[in-house]
């Protein structure tokens, strides 16, 4: 998965502001988390730019298949195993006698399901990743033995 | 002349053990003659270091073969790193057709305890279909 | 709710949405159980020396080669149920015939020492609510029983356990290759040398009775540490350290009274190895490899591979079972050589050789009855979808009042 280095790498480097960022890293990082889009980049529209702009796009294409907070599930890499579905603090909030002790879920409210053997990602507004008092979770990412889950 | 038509690539003695792949067990379930069974059990993982050694690539096609049997398949990096002298497969009829029949009396074969001679090919990948037909009395219909 | 028979973990949670008769979707079900409970592409139809037939025609057929067999074998039955498992004693009691599965060069060993009480075991419920230390010994859980660690060992929150993973539980695995549950247990995975778990077993009892392990010292000590720590611990034997020790089972009986607060747990494949092996246990003393002369006798050379190796056997009624695939080439030729009767759902290495082939229903789509999970508990599975195939039970049920 692309890296802020990658997209920094890409972008004029003269911290000019004029995407309304303090500096160029800055956009990356808000590149990455989509809270921005490349062609807000003005100097990146100009012609000598072109290719950079063109690679920034196709490295940020995958997003298209992510959910709106950045979750996204390989499912070609999951086994359906459900060590996500348990291991999610909010799912094991949401559903505490269900997911949480390692049954089927036994309500909609939480963020994992497995439907034919791969896992679905729902409700991901409830993610701790996201919303006011964030925090870095990885307890979806951790449990996983390939590496199917991700969040750009 | 091509000289390269005489120079046999080189052999090498290689360690292989079996492991179970949720991914090829679930290919079987659906069409055990089926092209993702066999890709996915038709395939050594050999270490990188190993690789190198062997002077291999993936995708490689690599024949192995010992006195039980003989089988080409796809090699592949192991996706893990391994510290070398030992390498996978699947366990399948692919491996099986390297294992031994005797069990010294006690019934358990050697599944996980293969070795065999493994070198470079340009043959295709050894079928399931190839692997049966010595056995098949009259042709059949696939 | 639905029963999964991928493995022996019989999960009994799935959801399978069912439309025009047929699985459309499923839910909770891993990958491969998802897969077998949508089905395999290829069901087996009924044929006689590989041309179709009917089925009333298979079944005589088959009669007519067991009735002329010196020596029969009935093999398989794991992936049957208890029900069918039962009565394919009955058939083998009747037709004074050598009876093996596939535990016979798998978990047999290890299971029979276990319905001894050799070794101390638990249920999987117990894992859940209790266990603090979960040692994955040559078994990759992940791969060969994909719901163990969220449904029971590692993840799920248990009665003692309410803390969550991280805090509650420390998983370790011992293994020849950093498999998919390695890759989980992060910081306890113990690499060893192929066929070094009798060495790494005696170096562990020794750092347990508090000497100093000859053997890669400072990581058995810290490895001794964290299992006396222990307040109720599981063990997971795969067949990896299975095949590794052979029949020198009273090794890991050793390993066993060092560990007072560990339970062994079998990890068992074929979804019910371990109901054939209780039920034949029950009959005969015996998990596997036995002839029933009528009356029981055990012995390494009725095992399957044996049976093969020494051209005892003369016909065999394989269920559910695909020996084509699972044993070694060398014996695959006179297993070839002699009349198979293949009674399975799906078209398989085993039934493309075979003289006569049964199709049966799959269990737990197309019929239900019972069977034992790895733990030992029984799980009963129930019928979600009609079809015109008979249960193996109710085949065995034919041959049986045929003969
Ligand atoms: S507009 Fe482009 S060049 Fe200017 S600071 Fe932002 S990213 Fe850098
Ligand atoms: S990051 Fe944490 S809260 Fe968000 S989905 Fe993953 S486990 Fe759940
Ligand atoms: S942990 Fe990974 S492999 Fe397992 S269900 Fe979740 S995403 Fe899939
Ligand atoms: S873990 Fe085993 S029983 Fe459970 S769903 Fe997967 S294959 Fe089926």
């Amino acid at each position: 998965m692309v890296t802020v280095m990658e997209l920094y790498q890409l972008l004029p480097r003269t911290n000019c502001k004029k995407c309304g960022e303090s500096t160029c890293m800055a956009f990356a990082v808000a590149l990455l988390g989509r809270k921005k889009n490349v062609a807000e980049c003005t100097p990146l529209l100009e012609a000598n730019f072109k290719p950079q702009k063109e690679k920034l796009e196709s490295l940020l294409l995958p997003t298209a298949g992510a959910e709106e907070t950045g979750l996204i599930v390989h499912p070609e890499l999951c086994t359906g195993c459900g060590n996500c579905v348990v291991a999610c603090p909010v799912d094991v909030a949401n559903d505490p006698h269900g997911a949480g002790m390692g049954c089927a879920p036994t309500n909609e409210k939480v963020i994992f399901k497995v439907v034919d053997g791969k896992v679905m990602a729902s409700n991901i507004k409830e993610c701790r990743r996201f919303g006011k008092s964030k925090v870095l979770c990885y307890a979806c990412i951790d449990p996983c033995p390939t590496g199917a889950i991700e969040f750009v | 002349m091509d000289i390269g038509k005489f120079l046999k690539s080189p052999e090498y003695e290689i360690k292989i053990t079996t492991y179970r792949d949720i991914f090829q067990a679930e290919a079987m379930e659906r069409d055990r003659f089926g092209e993702e069974y066999k890709m996915l059990s038709a395939a050594i993982s050999i270490s990188k270091i190993d690789m190198q050694k062997m002077g291999l690539k993936p995708k490689d096609r690599v024949k192995i073969s010992n006195s039980y049997g003989s089988i080409i398949v796809e090699a592949k990096e192991t996706k893990k790193d391994e510290p070398g002298g030992l390498a996978f497969m699947v366990n399948s009829p692919w491996s099986n057709s390297l294992v031994s029949g005797d069990t010294q009396g006690k019934g358990i074969p050697e599944y996980k305890n293969i070795n065999a001679k493994i070198s470079l090919s340009k043959e295709e990948i050894t079928t399931l279909e190839k692997l049966i037909a010595p056995f098949i009395k009259k042709p059949i219909p696939f | 709710m639905a029963t999964c028979t991928g493995c022996a973990l019989l999960c009994d949670d799935i959801e399978a949405i069912v439309e025009n008769n047929r699985i459309k979707e499923t839910r909770n079900a891993c990958r491969r159980g998802a897969a077998r409970m949508k089905g395999c592409v290829n069901r087996l139809v009924p044929s006689i020396d590989q041309k179709p037939t009917d089925i009333e025609s298979s079944i005589r057929k088959t009669v007519e080669i067991i009735k002329n067999a010196r020596s029969p074998m009935l093999f398989g039955l794991d992936n049957s149920t208890c029900e069918a498992q039962a009565k394919g004693i009955r058939l083998a009691k009747k037709l004074n015939a050598v009876i093996d599965d596939t535990s016979s060069f798998c978990q047999g060993l290890l299971i029979e020492r276990i319905l001894q009480k050799k070794l101390r075991t638990c249920s999987l419920d117990d894992i859940r609510n209790k266990a603090d230390v979960l040692v994955y010994w040559g078994s990759d859980a992940q791969d060969s029983q994909p719901r163990h660690l969220s449904r029971f060992s590692y993840f799920p929150r248990g009665e003692s356990r309410q803390r969550g993973y991280e805090e509650d539980r420390k998983a370790i695995a011992i293994d020849v290759r950093e498999s998919n549950t390695a890759k989980i247990c992060k910081g306890h995975f113990y690499r060893i040398p192929l066929k070094g778990d009798r060495e790494f077993i005696l170096a562990l009892i020794e750092a347990l009775s508090g000497k100093v392990p000859a053997y890669d010292t400072k990581k058995m000590l810290e490895l001794a540490g964290i299992l006396k720590k222990a307040e109720f611990g599981a063990v997971f034997v795969g067949i990896g350290l299975t095949y590794s020790i052979k029949e020198d089972f009273d090794i890991l009986t050793a390993l066993a009274e060092k560990l007072p607060n560990f339970n062994i747990m079998p990890m068992v494949g074929h979804y019910n190895m371990r109901g054939f092996n209780e039920a034949l246990f029950k009959e005969t003393g015996f998990v596997n490899r036995v002839k029933l002369e009528p009356k029981a006798v055990h012995d390494n050379k009725y095992s399957i591979m044996e049976s093969l190796i020494r051209k005892n056997t003369d016909a065999i009624i394989v269920v559910g079972s695909d020996p084509m695939i699972s044993l070694p080439r060398p014996v695959l030729t006179y297993l070839a050589s002699i009349p198979v009767i293949c009674i399975d759902p799906c078209i398989s290495m085993t039934s493309k050789i075979a003289a006569v082939t049964i199709p049966c229903a799959a269990t737990c789509m197309e019929s239900g009855g019972t069977a034992i999970r790895m733990d030992g508990k029984v799980i009963s599975l129930s019928k979600i979808i009609t079809s015109e195939y008979m249960p193996d039970e109710e085949i065995m049920d034919r041959l049986m009042e045929a003969i």
